[in-house]
């Protein structure tokens, strides 16, 4: 079975450098959809990154910048890339070297389907 | 670093007095300001281990912070005894150097830091402010000065503008040099959320930094969290994008460095300005210009 979601995962998959991506839902951390590669643990990540999407847009917000719409987070092992709509997050997680360009040009583009 | 993390280096310690991590904990102690118990950390950890060149090193960055630059210059000296051409220590008696008014001697120490660790973006700032101090000192005694430029290497850097290498008097303009006149904010906040330098004033004149400062700096909290339970390391840099604004952040001074642009503001650019200003700040608390 095939979600609205399952052509945007299968792309960025496969983007060199992906590692997963998943939808997820802003509120409750919950995975409603996930492409990742074997051993991510892909709870704990869609959790954490929900979370972490959540205090970037909330924080923006009451700094007076508005909603949040594409958000990096670069550490030393990887990167974590987020954009979100209507409570669902697109969560990408990546190695260091990604194009991350790239990236967020599919994960804007994405975002139309979140409506 | 965390109170808990100090803790538990602490324990550490206690449980294996002989261990290095003595290193870890007077480092994390010295930059919460708790230089007094740095001091007891690193003196008993240097004198269970004397021929380390870390433990001198952690001797005389505590000294420089409590004032006691004979001190420091004794146990970075000592470095260089057990390791010759230590980077670290030759960095240190060139900030020291340059902090006690020999300008020379320190473009000395810290070109051959440089040389040492060349992978080290801060000495070759450092290295640039202190030979411009030297050419400004020059071009004031012209005379005097083109005997001391000839004898001196040549191969010096562009020399920066006054604004650059003058004392910063007030911290809220630390950033002014790096954004100029472009409509770009840069705040400096300490891990409790406080601004220490820069500001965001807004059309009508506010300065509303501290409240920018404290609603933004959370994330740090958020994202630190976040890559330690994904076993990602260490936050490096946030950059996200809003309706107004694009913000970028990164780890400084055991706060976060903020940089906020106009959207109209390319994302690349925004994180070459958040660089410049990690590299601002750098200058700023070794050199205090």
């Amino acid at each position: 079975m095939s979600s609205p979601f399952s052509s945007v995962l299968s792309a960025l998959i496969r983007h060199r450098g992906v590692s997963g991506c998943c939808v997820v839902g802003e509120r409750d951390g919950m995975i409603v959809e996930a492409n990742l590669q074997i051993g991510l643990n892909g709870t704990a990540f869609a959790a954490l990154t929900a979370s972490l999407y959540r205090k970037a847009r909330r924080s923006a917000l009451a700094a007076g910048f508005g909603e949040a719409a594409f958000f990096e987070l670069t550490a030393d092992a990887g990167r974590v890339c987020a954009v979100g709509r209507n409570e669902l997050v697109l969560v990408v997680i990546a190695e260091p070297m990604v194009n991350v360009g790239l990236v967020r040009v599919e994960m804007l583009r994405a975002l139309e389907l979140f409506t | 670093m965390t109170s808990d993390d100090i803790r538990a280096l602490s324990d550490a310690l206690a449980a294996d007095p002989s261990s290095t991590v003595f290193l870890q904990l007077g480092e994390a102690l010295r930059r919460r300001g708790q230089l007094d118990v740095a001091l007891k950390v690193a003196t008993r950890g240097a004198e269970r281990h004397q021929q380390r060149p870390e433990a001198h090193d952690l001797l005389a960055r505590i000294a420089i912070d409590q004032g006691d630059f004979a001190r420091a210059r004794a146990e970075w000296e000592f470095v260089l005894h057990l390791s010759p051409g230590d980077a670290a220590a030759q960095k240190g008696l060139g900030f020291l150097c340059f902090q006690q008014g020999d300008s020379a001697n320190a473009a000395l120490w810290l070109a051959a830091a440089l040389a040492a660790d060349p992978n080290d973006p801060s000495l070759g700032a450092a290295l640039a402010t202190v030979r411009s101090t030297i050419a400004a000192a020059d071009a004031v005694s012209p005379v005097a000065g083109a005997d001391a430029a000839a004898a001196r290497d040549q191969t010096w850097d562009p020399v920066p503008t006054v604004a650059a290498r003058a004392p910063v008097a007030d911290a809220r303009a630390l950033f002014d040099v790096v954004i100029g006149d472009q409509p770009q904010t840069v705040l400096l906040i300490d891990r409790d959320g406080f601004v220490v330098a820069g500001q965001y004033v807004t059309a009508d004149g506010r300065d509303l930094g501290a409240d920018l400062g404290a609603q933004l700096s959370g994330i740090s909290d958020e994202a630190a969290r976040a890559v330690q339970h994904l076993g990602l390391g260490s936050w490096q840099q946030i950059v996200f994008e809003s309706e107004a604004a694009s913000v970028a952040m990164a780890p400084s001074l055991d706060g976060v460095l903020l940089v906020a642009s106009p959207r109209s503001v390319p994302l690349g650019y925004v994180r070459r300005l958040l660089e410049r200003s990690l590299e601002r700040v750098r200058r700023w608390l070794e050199t205090g210009t």
